[in-house]
């Protein structure tokens, strides 16, 4: 008998095992966000300044260590944990797919981490309408830090006149070329219109030279090009704005003449072959390798294109008009993605205060490390003295002449309706399209999710 | 369960963490799931009540969803046709090759490689010629241009693309399985067989079929929920893309969950796909049992 109970006890102590073994990682995380907090208020009324140890979570996405944006992150975070020893600032450096799908799963169980990433309007609606992003006008007016950023961007982070996140950067989408390219292809100057772009594709393509560089993996990247079209052909912005408050539907001209001039360039083989399963980054390459002619892209690649093979044989132009249609001072603008805090930070104070520091710091550390093109930030500085190239210079002088444009679709529709949209104009890249159809099918998904 | 001799509370003791881990991760889940499908949900903000209107959006509007049931379903049907080639080699092996077991390890490569490498690899093979890719590059040095195709960004082929390089992938899986299930035969019943005159071909078709069909029926159910749940191979080498034409229910589920914001519709997604592999499973274990009660 006693054997038998003992064999019991040995049963039941091994299943207890077990079952705590299973719930083990669980509580851990408790504990410690738990030991935080407790340390933080015993020490609260003592006014000891080393006493109050916050740690502070950071997610962001710079995880490349060759990037100028890594180096600028890691020497402001070190700084700030050398002034002020208390806080740690714990980084979370992901990819930006992994990072977006991440933010959301911890939105869903309103775990939010203190600095986060958004994307600008309607990609960041969901979580300012949930409550998730605590306003930072407080913390902008602090220090002048708001007026460092250029004027009407923050517009595109604010929701009922509060500010939920301080923009990286804002960029405009660009035509770079290689020089060498267009010359052995006999092209003496960058195109003006959209026939003439249309007429060099062909002439490159003639010389075996793949015109323009691209990765339609991610379907974004022919949406942003292809939105440059109908930014033309809609003679100036607001063509969604338009749908969106019922003044046009997509079955107007020129959302159709967009999607047929478009389909004009891709038929003209514009792109390499297989474009839709190349990825951003191996699309870029093709590009930074010397092997395509042309990148449409947003000026937050110049820093990437200096640092490439091809750095100084690169130039840039507006995209041109489209049958004698838009002013080509007028771009696709890509207010960059931003960071924002978590309105359920348990240290809100400290968070706001690292992230004015941060925000402070970015632009001179950017200017530094020749990677402020496309800076949200107002820039003071000899760009040339400061041994930027020729082609940032050029960018910078782009800038100048902005006369405003239009924002990405995903970040002006909801995103069901830009995932319908994306996979369309992904379709054009594999099969020739009816213009109608294209448009039938925007209308009948933004209908459908409005 | 008697022949243990054990009483039924210490069989209790030793089941039930796994019960509750199972109850926990696998069952809820799916009951959570489930009543997710009723919503009109982002996953973030509040969610309304909306009954079915999810299933029937899904049933009779989506033009997505048919189409990637048809792939997924594709999937299922290709790798389970694979499993009778799988054990006919078994056999073969069985017979004429000695120290089978090194090329079972070989063929078992393949498995034991991430996804995320396999795709990576074949994606580099199926690229198009001034990328680099091999099969094109084969094929145009053999003189066969016409043959060259952009295997993975032409809607009618990318699909069978991605067949091809999970059957290779899963190839060695199915014949370790189909392998052991063969070599388990005991050589009594061939020795009797070879005095009633039963050799070779005959003595398979007699004695190794019929007895591997438990073995058999493993296989399959696994290479067809195996393959309905198929994601991550399509999400690595194609996205579901050029336009939704390699997409199946898991990668659709995905787009709506996760880049649609529409958790709602993507859990309605996730419950079609239980609900048809508990369907399934049902009708290939009723199936068998009629061939098991045949041979058995």
């Amino acid at each position: 008998m006693a054997s038998k109970a003992l064999k019991t006890t040995a049963v039941a102590v091994t299943a207890a095992a077990l079952l705590l073994g299973a719930t083990a990682c669980g509580s851990k995380n408790d504990n410690t966000s738990n030991n935080t907090t407790n340390t933080g208020s015993t020490n609260a009324g003592t006014n000891t300044p080393a006493a109050e140890n916050v740690t502070i979570t950071f997610q962001n996405i710079y995880p490349d260590p060759e990037t100028p944006s890594y180096k600028m992150l890691h020497t402001i975070v070190d700084q700030y944990q050398k002034d002020h020893p208390n806080v740690k600032i714990e980084l979370d450096s992901l990819n930006t797919d992994q990072q977006k799908l991440k933010l959301k799963t911890q939105a869903a169980s309103k775990e939010v981490p203190d600095i986060t990433i958004v994307n600008p309007s309607a990609q960041m609606k969901p979580y300012v309408d949930a409550g998730l992003l605590a306003p930072l006008n407080d913390m902008l007016d602090q220090n002048g830090l708001k007026d460092t950023f250029q004027k009407g961007l923050l517009d595109s982070y604010s929701f009922d006149n509060n500010v939920y996140a301080l923009p990286d950067g804002n960029n405009i989408e660009v035509v770079y070329y290689n020089k060498d390219l267009f010359t052995q292809a006999g092209i003496t100057a960058p195109p003006t219109t959209f026939e003439d772009l249309v007429a060099d594709v062909k002439a490159l393509k003639a010389k075996n030279i793949t015109p323009i560089a691209i990765g339609e993996k991610d379907s974004w990247t022919g949406s942003f090009l292809f939105m440059n079209v109908l930014l033309r052909t809609n003679g100036g912005p607001g063509f969604l704005q338009d749908v969106i408050d019922g003044k046009k539907t997509f079955k107007d001209p020129a959302f159709t003449d967009a999607v047929s001039s478009f389909q004009d360039l891709i038929q003209a083989k514009a792109f390499p072959d297989g474009a839709t399963s190349v990825d951003y980054n191996t699309g870029g390459n093709l590009f930074k390798t010397g092997k395509a002619a042309m990148y449409i892209m947003g000026t937050w690649e110049t820093g990437a294109i200096d640092a490439s093979s091809v750095a100084g044989k690169v130039g840039v132009f507006k995209f041109p008009k489209v049958k004698g249609k838009g002013d080509p001072d007028q771009y696709m603008l890509a207010p960059g993605s931003a960071f924002a805090i978590s309105a359920n930070s348990k240290h809100l104070k400290e968070t706001k205060d690292f992230l004015n520091y941060f925000m402070t710091e970015m632009p001179k550390k950017q200017f530094e490390l020749k990677n402020a093109v496309g800076s949200g930030q107002i820039m003071t500085g000899d760009f040339k003295a400061a041994g930027y190239s020729d082609l940032a210079i050029a960018v910078l002088d782009l800038f100048k002449n902005v006369k405003g444009g239009d924002l990405a679709f995903d970040n002006t529709m909801k995103p069901a309706i830009a995932q319908a949209h994306l996979s369309s104009i992904q379709n054009m890249f594999v099969q020739k399209v009816d213009p109608a159809n294209v448009a039938n099918e925007h209308q009948s998904a933004y209908d459908a999710n409005k | 369960m008697n022949v243990l001799k054990v009483p039924a509370r210490t069989i209790a003791v030793f089941v039930l963490p796994c019960l509750i881990l199972y109850i926990g991760l696998v069952f809820v889940p799916i009951v959570v799931a489930v009543y997710d499908s009723l919503l009109d949900w982002d996953s973030i903000n509040k969610a309304k009540f909306i009954g079915f209107d999810n299933f029937k959006t899904m049933l009779f509007h989506d033009t997505n969803f048919w189409p990637s049931v048809r792939h997924t379903l594709g999937y299922a049907v290709f790798s389970m046709l694979e499993i009778p080639i799988c054990l006919f080699v078994a056999a073969l092996m069985n017979r004429y090759v000695r120290k089978a077991n090194t090329l079972v390890s070989l063929y078992f490569v393949p498995v034991i490689l991430s996804v995320v490498i396999i795709g990576q690899l074949w994606k580099t093979i199926y690229n198009p010629t001034d990328m680099g890719g091999m099969l094109n590059g084969i094929l145009t040095s053999l003189g066969l241009d016409s043959w060259t195709h952009n295997w993975l960004t032409e809607p009618k082929i990318a699909m069978y693309c991605l067949y091809f390089v999970s059957l290779w992938q899963y190839f060695g899986y199915h014949l370790l399985i189909q392998y052991t299930g063969v070599q388990n035969i005991p050589t009594e019943v061939y020795e009797a067989a070879k005095i009633d005159g039963a050799e070779g071909f005959k003595a398979d078709w007699y004695i190794t079929y019929p007895m591997v069909v438990p073995i058999f029926k493993i296989s399959i159910i696994l290479a067809f929920i195996g393959s309905l749940q198929s994601f991550d191979l399509v999400w690595v080498m194609t996205g579901g893309g050029p336009a939704h034409a390699t997409d199946t229910i898991s990668t659709h589920m995905y787009n709506m969950s996760f880049l649609s914001f529409k958790y709602g519709y993507g859990s309605a997604l996730a419950t079609f796909l239980v609900f048809v592999c508990l369907v399934f499973t049902v009708f290939i274990n009723f199936v068998f049992k009629k061939v098991e009660a045949r041979y058995t």
